[in-house]
């Protein structure tokens, strides 16, 4: 919705290194929810895997369990562009966002207008962040691994 | 590469359950073409003559009091095909301009943030960088004294002068109403932009405009998209800015006055080119048509000015047989500000990014075969029109112009609006290697802009503090403008 309150913790807040972001998030996790997690994230690998791909612009995330499985840390890197295009990862994959907070407490899902607060009231700023490529896109090192397969593969087939 | 080639299945899954393929329906709200303003749903008149004012509101009451005097003066969407009409008039607010009107704080307050901020203030996520800074603007845009701006069109002189009276009318006598800036602008020769090149032959369909379907590449937006009031493309109807009757009809518009660098543009040409022919490849190559306004992707070899100047024909592509860009650059203009297809394997989801384009010239030609500039003022004022600044004209200003990262162009930017420096890089796909120009200056510089609220007819009278149609609302009475 339009009244919808701006991504004010992921714009305003976290770290910036050249181009690259950091974003984190720590919050309550429901009862019995770390075990259903955990399970959950056993079959995590292809699905997932392949929509954040798609993404492209995740160089990594993680999710942690912790203080007796009362708690979650969800931390990620990623590109600066990212917030803007929000609305339409929300829109084409809500569920495989959702899937990482399903169990975390009042979290209301990733289409309701209350997700910036949600966000706003768990987004913990890095005290530091380094980024050993800060001006290296996820898409430019994708790109940069085909062209060198490429020139590795021109030159075995020269000299073979 | 394998490891992260993607199952397709997963992303037409995706898709089917919302976004990306425009779902054929019929069922969609007529909208009330008597409320919402020409300036938004219709294109301006061809040929044209207009002007931009921008007025300062010092006194509520004396806005209010110039506001009554303007509406009925102020062309709706349903009327401006009447022939006898000598053109029109249209009417946007700044966030000052409500404020200095006497909008309640509350109401304010429910403004979009973007649109309370001001482009001006958006400068570093619109990448307004450079020349473009608001720093160089010219006055007054970027500073709180752009209150209220007229926009009119007219079809020739004496239709002009007929709607700035009734302009000049409104702020008789009224001392603490200031003109603050005026800017005329017109049609070149042939309806061509200050480049050379054929322009504005695109704009999205609005569900339930009943404006005459251009023929051609279908984009039908759900009127939401530009109307407020209405579902948008998923579904929701605006909840903002209240109350109900200020936001109903209306919509927002990013302004743009751009000075273009004819001579520049002519140089760069010549210096990367080895004929006239070539010169024209090159310059076709960045703007995605020719200069008759034929598109590269039906006319990748030469200039087809017979496919330019029809209409039926010169928007009726997709880049679905162009998807190495081969024929139209991934970088070119045109395919960046309007992807059509080009990006159906990426994740994003085109139709949140669309807005109307109203685009007008003005300066005069820059002599033809001349290299050196006459430092004559020259350009472009846009409008760009929608109910989601943030997401449609921020989104495309962002990450489509002033990037490169989404067709893997790491930072190549626009050829013709990016902000080169004398540094700029231009990648034209080619077999059997690509073409890349460098040294790209910046051939198009930002002179002003400003971000408007542009009401329906109620609303307006509503802010004029007119009874509307609808019985006031518990709402709208602890809303309505303070009394002074």
């Amino acid at each position: 919705m339009s009244t919808q309150k701006a991504p004010a913790g992921m714009v305003d807040q976290g770290f910036r290194f050249g181009q690259a972001r950091e974003f984190t998030i720590f919050a309550p996790i429901k009862q019995g929810g770390a075990a259903r997690m955990r399970e959950r994230f056993k079959t995590f690998a292809a699905d997932d895997v392949s929509v954040i791909n798609k993404v492209a612009t995740v160089h990594d995330l993680r999710v942690v369990i912790f203080d007796n499985d009362s708690r979650l840390m969800f931390a990620t890197t990623y590109d600066g562009g990212f917030e803007q295009y929000i609305k339409d990862f929300s829109t084409i994959m809500p569920d495989n966002i959702d899937r990482f907070f399903s169990e975390a407490e009042g979290y209301p899902g990733v289409r309701s207008p209350e997700i910036w607060n949600y966000i706003a009231r768990h987004q913990v700023e890095a005290a530091a962040f380094y980024s050993a490529y800060p001006d290296v896109t996820v898409r430019n090192v994708w790109k940069g691994q085909r062209v060198l397969k490429a020139f590795q593969d021109l030159l075995d087939q020269a000299q073979s | 590469m394998t490891d992260i080639a993607l199952p397709t299945q997963q992303l037409d899954d995706a898709r089917e359950r919302k976004i990306g393929v425009t779902m054929p329906t019929t069922d969609f709200p007529a909208l009330d073409l008597s409320d919402i303003q020409a300036t938004v749903l219709r294109p301006r008149p061809s040929p044209y003559k207009g002007e931009y004012i921008v007025l300062r509101v010092d006194d509520a009451a004396q806005g209010r009091e110039m506001l009554r005097r303007v509406i009925p003066h102020v062309a709706t969407a349903d009327d401006s095909w009447t022939p006898a009409l000598p053109g029109w008039l249209g009417i946007a607010f700044t966030f000052q301009g409500l404020q200095a009107l006497g909008v309640s704080q509350a109401s304010l307050d429910s403004f979009p943030e973007e649109f309370r901020q001001g482009m001006a203030a958006r400068a570093s996520i619109l990448n307004d960088i450079g020349e473009n800074a608001p720093a160089h603007w010219e006055h007054p845009f970027g500073t709180p004294d752009v209150h209220i701006a007229l926009a009119i069109y007219a079809e020739d002189e004496e239709g002009l002068q007929s709607i700035l009276s009734h302009a000049r009318q409104a702020h008789q006598r009224l001392p603490r109403i200031s003109v603050v800036y005026r800017m005329e602008f017109g049609e070149l020769p042939e309806g061509r932009n200050p480049f050379g090149f054929k322009d504005g032959l695109h704009n999205p369909y609005v569900e339930g405009s009943s404006a005459p379907a251009s023929p051609g590449y279908e984009q039908r937006l759900k009127a939401g998209e530009i109307i407020m009031g209405f579902p948008d493309e998923l579904g929701e109807v605006a909840a903002g800015p209240e109350p109900e009757v200020l936001r109903r009809n209306g919509t927002f518009v990013a302004f743009r006055k751009f000075h273009t660098k004819v001579a520049a543009f002519r140089k760069y040409l010549r210096e990367n080119a080895s004929s006239p022919e070539e010169e024209e490849l090159v310059a076709a190559k960045m703007v995605g048509r020719w200069r008759s306004g034929a598109p590269l992707v039906l006319a990748p070899e030469r200039d087809d000015p017979e496919l330019g100047a029809d209409p039926r024909r010169n928007n009726n592509f997709s880049y679905e047989g162009d998807m190495r860009g081969l024929s139209c650059p991934f970088s070119s203009h045109l395919r960046r500000v309007n992807p059509r297809d080009a990006l159906k394997n990426e994740f994003v989801a085109v139709n949140l990014h669309h807005f109307l384009r109203r685009g007008t010239n003005y300066g005069p030609p820059l002599p033809e075969g001349a290299l050196e500039d006459d430092g004559k003022a020259r350009g472009g004022v846009f409008l760009l029109i929608g109910a989601h600044l943030k997401q449609q004209f921020e989104f495309v200003q962002s990450q489509w112009v002033t990037d490169g990262n989404f067709i893997d162009h790491g930072t190549e930017q626009d050829p013709i609006l990016g902000n080169n420096e004398g540094d700029g890089i231009f990648t034209v796909p080619k077999t059997p290697i690509r073409r890349r120009l460098h040294g790209l200056p910046r051939f198009v510089a930002l002179r002003g802009g400003e971000y408007f609220f542009m009401p329906g007819l109620q609303a307006l009278k509503w802010l004029a503090g007119k009874d509307t149609r609808r019985r006031p609302t518990a709402e709208a009475n602890q809303l309505v403008p303070n009394q002074m």
